[in-house]
């Protein structure tokens, strides 16, 4: 028996594409590991520029040792009240620095990577300032990323 | 930006409050605690369900074997603001 064919035969019902598939397996026990925070929520020093509400692609840069009360949110696409109240709702560095001190992992990053998701460019932050954040986490032997976003 | 990181090689794991957009774009590993966009890692000042939450995340971060995998979390902030 074959199977009927029809070239380029399309169904009219939309479907989502999702895209390829892409998977890093983990080797290292979580005792042993070193690792970094990665938010899409807009996160920065008081300091820092803030991220433009209308779509930015820029990272920003928070050291390990920045007080909680150095940071602030510019983020246009959610409720920031949360955030403001205490920044470990959608920036857990706090609870990370806890699980360094009970063991549960070996040590947090030197640096950690803010951006403001939920707008910009998706063909900037994939091609450009996607491998650039990587590239340094790869450069710092992070050995796991934990992000906040979506 | 998940992607991008676990193309250059290290694993990465994402909380999640959007889980449906999270599996739209592709994440490779997520968590989904039941949390409002604006406050994924938990409840402000709830040292304990935060704690919870990224120590599960961490945890599911090793036992995912799965691409595109996201693994609820049982812990719950209903947001009045």
């Amino acid at each position: 028996m074959s199977l009927t064919v029809f070239e380029g035969l399309q169904s009219e019902i939309y479907v989502p594409l999702t895209p390829k598939s892409i998977f890093t397996p983990v080797k290292k026990e979580l005792k042993d590991m070193r690792v970094a925070l990665v938010s899409a929520a807009g996160v920065h020093l008081k300091k820092d520029k803030r991220f433009n509400l209308a779509g930015d692609t820029s990272y920003r840069q928070v050291p390990d040792d920045t007080p909680v009360s150095d940071l602030m949110v510019s983020h246009g696409g959610y409720d920031n009240t949360d955030a403001n109240r205490d920044i470990n709702c959608m920036f857990p560095i706090e609870r990370l620095h806890d699980l360094v001190k009970e063991g549960f992992i070996k040590e947090s990053a030197p640096v950690h990577y803010t951006f403001m998701g939920g707008g910009g460019n998706q063909k900037v932050f994939h091609n450009e300032t996607g491998p650039v954040i990587a590239k340094k986490l790869v450069a710092e032997n992070v050995d796991a990323v934990v992000l906040t976003a979506g | 930006m998940q992607r991008a990181i676990e193309e250059a090689g290290i694993p990465t794991i994402l909380i999640a409050a959007l889980p449906p957009v999270v599996r739209q774009n592709g994440s490779p590993r997520a968590v989904a605690p039941r949390v409002p966009m604006g406050a994924n890692a938990g409840e402000p000042h709830n040292i304990e369900m935060q704690m919870n939450i990224l120590r599960d995340t961490l945890r599911c971060l090793k036992e995912i074997q799965t691409p595109g995998k996201i693994v609820p979390l049982p812990y719950e902030y209903i947001a009045h603001i």
